[in-house]
């Protein structure tokens, strides 16, 4: 039987996780109000320095470091509360920029939060450093030497333990600020960032619009390769197969009038040609998918292919999350021919399986201690593959020099 | 008659060969790529040729390509194309140069052995033979305008085995009616589509195919 938590303590629990979010977003604030300060100070500079000539030179810089601290703060905003889409590089030129109504938005954002926002960022921060400092005082008030022993904010000067236990009540007080006061200010905080970084209603974004839809072109293209390469096993196995099973069956039957031992013979082929349609069948739908990728995900498919590898095999796998589907059928099937080439050919002793993801890039790595002169050219299992790989924008290396050994390298993107 | 097969799949292939010598038919050789086709039409003078339509490198249109040298280097030979579907550019590609001694089917019809054979024997003695289902398609895909609304349902149905490249008898044959009732479908037709009306078997599929093609959506 569960045991329900009293109200009170979720009601608690809800509040601490409030207090503590407003901690951290007036904090994370408070970084990029620092940077639209900075920001706010090399436009005053620029602007000064524009006066006698030399800022001239600065004038380019200009939009792309307001486009920067606008799109960090943008991040920053999309992680807690409704997305702010990013607006992708700044106008290159100033005159351009000031056209720029979202530029235009972005200063009037800048103009706010390096001030007003830096301001209470820089209040949350130190009224909850003073709020501990305060709450801890009569532990380690003794260790200050007497004349520096009353705490900043604090108006009474600070001489036994019971002047310390006020300055911690005070701390208490301050806590208490925070808590009432603390999801406001990160709110208050956040509001011009969220009113003016947001696009304005009638923008255009079609340039942004163009960059997303570039991306999914090319995932749908590498979709379509696979389609085609499904396309063609099925017309040209499958189908063959069965064309063949009814090209022999209608010969059967002419065939049953005139000379019954010939048609029992065309009969058998028949038999013959549907069982390979089956297995024709079979080998295209595993060919899309593996079911045990779906059962066991990536790292476990590779494990069995290995404990299954007629070379002793380590892996070393480390991958986190799942990549795209068509992804990790690709590094099952590479390394599904690379270690049935290696149990065939390379006389090894021993092969290694070697999976990361670096950033959006999946990197597999194949290598064993055999004789090496492994050929990637033509009539080799690996052929067919390459293509699949490079469908997913994907590289294959085969380094396999004679007496080995063979390393076999392939970089995927993720696409996820 | 002398038969050539151009066929990847061997399976497929040594079956159709079964099958043709099984009728006592001549198959002279049999080839698995559209340069060893070309060699074989050259080499033993064939008076049919059966070409699969997807053939190495490319798997794509090699057969037709292939059917359609084959008949610039050897004028005569009737060559029927065996299509894993229905893809009207090939069937309008490979009519381009009339329909004389052309055959257009889908691999399956392989499978039924009488229409099979009567196709091949059609296309070998001057005719035409079009896959219903490319005939079907080309009727789906008329404009609504095309004129072919104005048509009863027996008349699409005679136009439709018309397409395919059967003759009057045939046609009166496979809608059980007489060939007179067959005669005045067609001139009812020519006069609805505004064709010219002659009875030519390959004349007609040329026209209707011709008018279906112009009146594509």
């Amino acid at each position: 039987m569960a045991v329900a938590r009293p109200a009170w303590r979720r009601t608690v629990l809800a509040h601490a996780r409030t207090v503590l979010d407003a901690l951290e977003h007036l904090v994370g604030g408070l970084g990029t109000a620092l940077l639209a300060f900075i920001a706010l100070l090399w436009l005053v500079l620029a602007g000064l320095l524009c006066a006698v000539g030399v800022g001239l030179l600065l004038r380019s810089t200009l939009p792309r470091v307001v486009r920067v601290v606008a799109e960090r703060e943008r991040a920053r905003l999309s992680r807690w509360g409704p997305e702010i889409i990013g607006m992708g590089p700044a106008p290159a030129r100033v005159s351009e920029a000031f056209a720029d109504r979202v530029v235009r938005r972005e200063l009037g954002w800048l103009l706010v939060h390096g001030t007003l926002g830096l301001f209470l960022g820089a209040v949350g921060a130190t009224l909850i450093v003073q709020a501990v400092q305060d709450v801890t005082y009569p532990l380690w008030w003794r260790m200050l030497p007497p004349d520096q022993a009353s705490p900043s904010l604090v108006f009474w000067t600070v001489r036994d333990n019971g002047d310390a236990l006020a300055v911690s009540f005070f701390g208490v007080l301050l806590a208490a600020v925070f808590v009432v006061l603390g999801p406001v200010t990160a709110r208050l905080q956040a509001w011009p960032g969220r009113r003016l970084l947001a696009p304005p209603p009638d923008v255009d974004l079609s340039l942004r619009l163009a960059q997303l839809t570039a991306n999914r072109a090319a995932a749908l293209d590498a979709h379509a390769t696979e389609l085609r390469r499904i396309e063609r096993s099925l017309h040209d196995g499958t189908q063959n197969r069965l064309v063949a099973v009814t090209v022999l069956l209608g010969a059967t039957r002419r065939a049953l009038a005139r000379d019954p031992d010939v048609a029992a013979a065309l009969l058998g082929q028949a038999h013959d040609a549907a069982e390979e349609a089956l297995t024709e069948l079979r080998t295209v739908v595993r060919g899309i998918l593996p079911p045990v990728l779906a059962d066991r995900g990536l790292p476990g498919a590779l494990a069995g292919l290995a404990a299954n590898c007629g070379v002793p095999c380590r892996t070393d796998i480390d991958v986190p999350g799942r990549c795209a589907v068509s992804v990790e059928a690709t590094a099952y099937f590479v390394t599904a021919e690379a270690l049935t080439n290696i149990s065939r050919h390379s006389r090894a002793r021993n092969a290694a399986v070697t999976l990361r993801r670096h950033g959006d890039l999946l990197s597999l790595r194949i290598e064993d201690d055999g004789v090496g002169g492994a050929d990637v050219g033509k009539g080799s299992g690996l052929a067919g593959i390459r293509g699949r790989i490079e469908a997913h924008d994907g590289t294959l290396t085969v380094t396999s020099p004679p007496g080995g050994p063979t390393v076999l390298q392939m970089e995927l993107p993720c696409g996820s | 008659m002398r038969i050539v097969i151009a066929e990847d799949d061997p399976l497929l292939r040594e079956g159709i060969a079964l099958l043709l010598r099984a009728e006592s038919l001549d198959v002279v050789a049999t080839t698995d790529s559209p340069d060893a086709f070309l060699a074989a039409v050259d080499a033993h003078e064939p008076d049919v040729a059966i070409v699969d339509v997807r053939m190495p490198p490319t798997h794509t249109d090699e057969g037709i390509k292939a059917a359609v040298e084959a008949r610039r280097r050897r004028p005569g030979l009737a060559v029927l194309v065996l299509s894993a579907y229905v893809e009207q550019a090939f069937a309008t590609e490979l009519l381009a140069g009339g329909p004389d001694r052309l055959g257009y089917l889908l691999k399956e019809r392989v499978g039924r052995v009488e229409e099979f054979l009567d196709a091949l024997h059609r296309v070998a003695g001057g005719g035409t033979a079009i896959d219903p289902d490319v005939v079907a398609q080309l009727f789906t895909r008329s404009r609504p305008d095309s004129g072919l609304d104005r048509l009863t349902a027996r008349e699409r149905d005679v136009l439709a085995l018309m397409a395919e490249g059967l003759g009057n008898t045939a046609i009166a044959e496979r809608l059980v009616v007489t060939e007179g009732a067959v005669h005045k479908h067609i001139r009812s037709i020519f006069a609805k589509l505004d064709l010219a009306p002659t009875d030519r078997a390959d004349r007609r599929v040329a026209a209707v195919l011709r008018y279906m093609e112009n009146t594509r959506g």
